[in-house]
């Protein structure tokens, strides 16, 4: 079954977001929210379409192929509930793949039948004292001579009280360093009566249909075959394992902001302010326009990490992290400048436009949870001197090209813990727009920068180089991506076939908001690149379609 | 930093003394080479940082993690020089 045919099965499957009788529809997904509990209607859809073989690889029974493709069926369900995403499933791809990556085959065998069978899997890496230094964890598992005894809490679970698997992450050996934990395949059935305890619910500010809960272990003793991988192996699995969620998690957040916009588009169409519709008002305009180039600029982004895992695994380490901190971040502000054209009304929790105020409350959990900002951005630091150096050759089209077949499968062997090049900035210096002279300008003004941020990369001294580096450095760091974002943009725009996305218009909003972050004061796109983006952004909320590189038809 | 003209464990373990002394912001003369880089809180991900740092000053490919396994300078610089009489 195609990427296509998926998309468009879950997209009837939803059917009419503003039907009130649909039991999955914009009201009854608020309610469950308002309840703090996830969709029980959402989640039988789920069920019943099988969600759980989206994360399974093919030869293991399942419908995973590649990671664009997961992105795009994810997206889906985000764009309707960003818990119901998060709580039904995307937990159990992040648990999943460190079995994939490193499993024995029985273990792989297990975990997908109950995948398969519409079970959950929860992922335990952190504890809340320790963040993402997660190398700093306590919780413990001691060779026993059938297996392992556990012992300690993993924290903010989710589905830990009814997933049917765990993979926990656990220290193994008492000594520093990386070579002290490893990964561990358990549940509820390998455990005694007694011996694990789930922690009460934590309430949160958004998401709060999920699930998030706890596990403690007391002297639990589980059998040896739990072991994922090697003993000792555990960080550079978790390295390794989080490269392939961190470039997909961002990209079906798209979804999100998709809504976010259609939302507010709608009420701009529909009110009327100062004798005009809000949509006439020059600078409701502009932040509509600009909200469709940033939600294009992020998909291309995100589409360039989830193939990288593909066709340049060894850089996954940075495109990775450079997505996972990027997107959220552009998604949630772009989210923010939005809410300014509802006014009062995306404070208001029920009605129409209430939907809007969910997704600003739940699209932050997306920056916050798996690896936050900061520690993104702590990943790319150490490596970005060197690809300043060398960043190898710029990426192929292929890199860029929607629903672009790949060889099926995560070639989770070339996945490396440090990246081997940078293939998304080259493209920056090595395209040009000849026939569109304002997207030639942009594009030298930002490889000019970019060389100054590189020339910057080299100089830093070894002790700016680690998590303790100061903030000059994170602010290089933050530079960096926004120029991988651009590259990513440009890519897409090279690549296209399709009419709009060969179009200079979108590009040189994109551009131009990517040059502005980044304080270079370029000059604003001319008349013409904005109507045609202002038009088909019309052109798409009038068909509904999505606004995304895929301009799908939404109706059910 | 220049790289020793001549390899031996003496001298790859001084140049790493040297480079993990600007990492921890100390002087070399605390650094030991015989325990962990982890006890001086040189974190996993510059103990990465360092693996490459080292293949870009001696042109030689070792694995990232080779500080992982190879907890100490003292260990560490062993495993560099056999990477390097294996090159030639």
């Amino acid at each position: 079954m195609t990427a296509d045919t998926r998309v468009r099965d879950l997209i009837r499957w939803f059917g009419d977001p503003a039907d009130p009788a649909n039991p999955v529809g914009r009201a009854a997904l608020l309610a469950a929210d308002e309840q703090g509990e996830p969709s029980a209607a959402g989640e039988w859809l789920l069920d019943e379409y099988g969600f759980g073989a989206e994360f399974v690889p093919v030869e293991l029974g399942g419908r995973f192929t590649q990671l664009d493709d997961l992105v795009r069926v994810a997206r889906e369900v985000f764009r309707r509930d960003v818990g119901l995403g998060l709580g039904y499933g995307i937990t159990s791809f992040m648990a999943s793949v460190n079995v994939w990556a490193a499993g024995t085959p029985q273990q792989r065998k297990q975990l997908a039948g109950l995948l398969l069978d519409g079970g959950k899997v929860s992922v335990g890496y952190h504890e809340l004292a320790h963040g993402n230094d997660f190398l700093r964890n306590e919780f413990t598992a001691d060779r026993t001579p059938g297996g392992y005894r556990l012992n300690g809490t993993k924290e903010v679970v989710n589905n830990a009280d009814r997933a049917g698997a765990w993979v926990l992450f656990a220290r193994t050996d008492p000594a520093p360093g990386a070579r002290s934990h490893s990964v561990l395949l358990t549940g509820p059935e390998d455990c005694a009566d007694g011996a694990v305890t789930f922690l009460p619910r934590y309430p949160t500010t958004g998401v709060r249909g999920c699930r998030l809960t706890g596990l403690d272990f007391r002297d639990c003793e589980i059998p040896a075959g739990a072991l994922v991988g090697t003993e000792g192996q555990g960080a550079e699995l978790a390295l390794r394992s989080f490269q392939v969620t961190r470039s997909a998690l961002p990209g079906m957040a798209v979804g999100t902001l998709d809504t976010c916009l259609r939302t507010v588009l709608g009420f701009a169409l529909g009110r009327r302010l100062y004798r005009r519709r809000v949509l006439d008002l020059p600078h409701a305009a502009s932040v509509l326009t600009g909200a469709f180039a940033d939600l294009l600029l992020c998909d291309s982004l995100a589409l360039a990490a989830a193939r990288a895992v593909h066709l340049l695994p060894g850089q996954s380490s940075v495109t990775g992290a450079a997505v996972k901190y990027l997107v959220p971040k552009l998604l949630t502000r772009t989210a923010n400048d939005l809410s300014v054209i509802l006014g009062a009304r995306f404070y208001v929790r029920e009605g129409e436009h209430a939907l809007f105020g969910k997704h600003l409350r739940d699209l932050p959990v997306l920056s916050l949870g798996h690896a936050g900002p900061t520690a993104c951005l702590a990943t790319l630091i150490p490596q970005l001197p060197r690809l300043a150096r060398n960043p190898g050759p710029p990426a192929p089209d292929a890199l860029f090209t929607p629903g672009g077949p790949l060889t099926p499968g995560i070639p989770y062997d070339h996945l490396t813990v440090t990246a081997d090049g940078d293939a998304l900035t080259g493209v920056l210096e090595e395209s040009s727009a000849p026939n569109d002279p304002y997207v030639q300008t942009l594009l030298g003004q930002l490889s000019r920068e970019l060389n100054v941020v590189r020339k910057a990369l080299l100089a830093l001294p070894p002790a700016e180089r680690t998590p303790l580096a100061g903030p000059a450095s994170f602010r290089l760091a933050d530079r960096y991506v926004h120029f991988m974002a651009a590259a990513a943009a440009l890519g897409v725009w090279r690549a296209a076939a399709d009419d709009f996305l060969a179009d200079p218009a979108w590009l040189a909003t994109a551009l131009h908001r990517t040059a502005t972050r980044l304080s270079l004061r370029p000059a604003p796109p001319p008349a013409e690149h904005t109507a045609r983006l202002h038009a088909e952004l019309l052109r798409r909320h009038d068909e509904n379609r999505s606004f995304d590189l895929y301009d799908l038809c939404l109706n059910g | 930093m220049t790289v020793p003209s001549t390899y031996t464990e003496q001298t790859l373990t001084s140049w790493l003394v040297d480079r993990v002394a600007e990492y921890l912001r100390r002087p070399p003369t605390e650094i030991d080479p015989a325990v962990p880089l982890a006890e001086y809180g040189l974190d996993s991900v510059a103990a990465l940082s360092l693996c490459g740092d080292v293949e870009d000053a001696f042109e030689v490919l070792i694995e990232p993690t080779a500080a992982w396994d190879y907890p100490t300078i003292r260990s560490l610089a062993g495993h560099l020089l056999g990477r390097l009489e294996a090159r030639t």
